[in-house]
């Protein structure tokens, strides 16, 4: 059992569609009150920092050029930094899948003999579902970042991408570190925790000799991976193993060092509301007597080449994981994560997640927006989710209507019958006329519909709906004319 | 020995060719590079801050990360790193290989850097090393991981480090430390602040794994180059 009351389902493929799945959270004062407290904290924070630079829009406009020219030209880029980095010493991997990637960093793993691997925070490996796979094959993942460590521990889901365990509170922390580190008398500050999770992890560091990171971008020119991150267990992850595996999806490459100047600054403001955060790492494969002397990259593709090849889709790709974009969703704010099925959550997650899916699955998340656009005008690098969005829509409509089991949907019927109508202007009139006689039955004396039967009624449950006026506006236009004449 | 990369025929041809055939890009080299210089970039890029401002928000954005900043000159500063030193209360420090003798008080246990194991670094109670560059607006130092800067791991394991920072390699903006160092770095780390998390409830908890004590020395050393 969770200590957060509830254990979601983070499979893209098994998740409950999004109206269901949200409703464990909403019966969950304690959750959404620690998921709100959270995006508050952070949306302040990146709120005061994105006002006090002045060329926040510019920097917008270059991040964004960037990352669309990097995938624009993606497989040169892609091939310049297998290059640079299997000349600095590194080995590159291609993972077509999902299965693909899994065992090859399994492979890796079994040549260095290892039985244990530490982690640094990676969102793809939990795309992936590596952990859950290395267990059965007998290695023992441990996570490094605080957030994660809380999740493994406490057998919790992540719900955002870059403070994972943001649903869970301090006193929740205590019960899952006091049962599993043995700690009895641990107190609920978060200094007590953080210098609980800093001694639990102190040995691991020192004796684990393979590591496992995601990475934040990867550079074409120099066959470089760079890491951020906050408490110094990537650094730690990267320098003291002998053995380092970078899982890296293919869209994160950009095309030369001196992008970083424009993606760190975006990212660090963006995602933690910070000038910069407190570490960032960058590694060209292999120096001789400084860090791990092994080096591989896994280069993912899992479903993102087919989103490289569709016009309006292909910005998703942008994404550098900043998160604020579910840090201004008025959608998560109440939801929180889980609800998104997918360890991708919040508006980035509502589109890349059916799209990695090739559509098959996940099709009810680009429903789960308002579409009001926050999350188009905080992210750094202007992804228009909202136009993604009503694409995606139209295509889980399209999927459906022509489903055989939906031929006979009132809402399919009627859709087909408006677009019947629509087409023939005397068609039109006459449906005009039918329907103003059925609406009248049910029009109040003060001029509106409070309640329409079966299908109308999902409408008037929830709102009130306008009587039509007298006379529909093109009877009174051809009367105005003739009186003209 | 390394693993061979026993995917590379079949995956690798196949993920290739689904980008080439969804972005049908067929640049060359040179109409790549003048896409490349077409990417908008009307950003800041230069300072506008004269040396004594930009040094004096360096110091001040140190401060805000809890680092401990002292100010010295060249003339100075062997002194000033042995008064840091005593005052650290401790006894046995790290050195990198290129760390000046001057640097290196007797007062002191020195554990110079030649390939120590991790377990012998963890031994240590902190660090003293020199650093490439400081951005002043995010208060960042620059580890370029040179003779005097060590190799990471003696910047990470030790709880406290001393950074020497000289106030000539200070840029104001990012993209200034950039443009300065054309010479791309094998390896870098960008430090802005001791160690940090704030996984729990939002609430700022320094000192994670990372060294919790981050003290600097600027030296004064514009005009006398």
């Amino acid at each position: 059992m969770s200590h957060t009351g509830y254990h979601p389902v983070l499979d893209p493929a098994l998740a409950p569609p999004f109206p269901k799945a949200v409703l464990p959270v909403l019966r969950n004062p304690q959750l959404r009150k620690n998921v709100a407290h959270a995006i508050d904290v952070i949306q302040a924070k990146r709120a005061r920092l994105v006002t006090e630079k002045a060329d926040w829009q510019e920097l917008r406009t270059s991040g964004a050029a960037i990352r669309d020219h990097a995938l624009a030209n993606l497989g040169t880029y892609l091939e310049q930094f297998e290059d640079r980095c299997t000349a600095a010493g590194g080995t590159v991997h291609w993972a077509a899948d999902a299965a693909e990637a899994r065992r090859i960093i399994l492979s890796i793993l079994k040549q260095e003999s290892a039985s244990e691997v530490i982690k640094i925070k990676t969102m793809t490996s939990a795309e992936i579902q590596l952990n859950p796979f290395l267990e059965a094959a007998g290695v023992k993942a441990y996570e490094t970042d605080l957030a994660e460590i809380i999740l493994q521990l406490g057998n919790e889901e992540p719900s955002h991408i870059v403070v994972p365990a943001l649903h869970v509170n301090r006193s929740q922390v205590r019960d899952i570190f006091a049962q599993s580190m043995g700690l009895q008398n641990l107190s609920d500050d978060p200094k007590a925790l953080t210098a609980a999770a800093r001694s639990y992890l102190r040995k691991k560091f020192l004796t684990v000799p393979t590591a496992i990171s995601g990475a934040n971008f990867l550079v074409a020119e120099t066959g470089a991976v760079a890491v951020v991150e906050s408490e110094g267990n990537g650094r730690m992850c990267l320098t003291l193993p002998r053995t380092m595996i970078t899982l890296a999806g293919i869209e994160k490459v950009i095309p030369r060092f001196q992008d970083l100047e424009v993606m760190l600054q975006v990212l660090a403001r963006s995602a933690t509301g910070e000038r910069m955060n407190p570490y960032t790492s960058i590694w060209s494969g292999v120096t001789p007597g400084d860090g791990p002397q092994h080096f591989h990259v896994v280069l993912l593709d899992n479903g993102r080449s087919s989103i490289l090849a569709k016009k309006t889709e292909r910005q998703t790709l942008r994404c550098i994981r900043c998160a604020a974009c579910m840090n201004s969703c008025p959608v998560y704010r109440q939801t929180g994560g889980h609800a998104y099925g997918s360890v991708y959550p919040g508006p980035i997650g509502a589109i890349l997640t059916p799209q990695l899916m090739q559509m098959n699955h996940a099709q009810s998340l680009p429903y789960a927006s308002s579409l009001c656009g926050a999350c188009y005008e905080v992210c750094p690098v202007k992804i228009n989710i909202p136009e993604v969005l009503l694409e995606l829509r139209s295509q889980v409509v399209n999927q459906e209507r022509r489903h055989p089991t939906k031929f006979f949907d009132p809402m399919y019927l009627g859709m087909r019958a408006a677009n019947l109508a629509f087409s023939q202007a005397w068609l039109f009139h006459a449906a005009q006329f039918f329907g103003r006689m059925g609406l009248k039955l049910f029009t109040g004396r003060d001029g509106w519909i409070h309640h329409l039967p079966s299908l109308g009624g999902k409408w008037t449950q929830t709102r009130d709906l306008r009587g039509l006026p007298k006379q529909p506006f093109h009877t009174w236009w051809a009367a105005r004319q003739k009186e003209t004449k | 020995m390394n693993v061979p990369p026993a995917s590379r025929t079949d995956s690798r041809t196949k993920i290739l060719e689904e980008i080439r055939a969804a972005t049908r890009t067929t640049a060359n080299s040179i109409e790549l590079s003048a896409a490349y210089d077409s990417i908008p970039r009307t950003y800041q890029r230069t300072g506008r801050m004269g040396a004594a401002e930009r040094v004096a928000l360096m110091i001040e954005r140190l401060r805000e990360y809890d680092a401990d900043v002292v100010e010295t000159n060249e003339s100075g500063l062997a002194a000033t790193i042995t008064l840091q030193l005593k005052a650290s209360g401790r006894r046995r420090f790290v050195a990198p290989q290129g760390l000046p003798s001057d640097w290196m008080s007797s007062e002191f246990e020195w554990n110079v850097d030649r390939g120590m194991s991790a377990a012998e670094i963890e031994m240590c109670e902190g660090v003293v090393t020199g650093s490439t560059c400081g951005i002043a607006e995010s208060g960042t130092i620059v580890l370029h991981h040179s003779a005097l800067e060590g190799r990471r791991i003696v910047s990470l394991l030790p709880d406290w480090h001393l950074c020497v920072l000289y106030a000539s390699r200070v840029v104001e903006t990012l993209p200034e430390y950039f443009a300065r160092f054309q010479q791309l770095p094998a390896m870098a780390t960008y430090i802005s602040g001791p160690s940090a998390t704030a996984d729990i409830e939002m609430t700022r908890i320094k000192g994670v794994h990372g060294p919790r004590f981050l003290n600097v020395i600027m030296v004064q050393d514009i005009g006398t180059e």
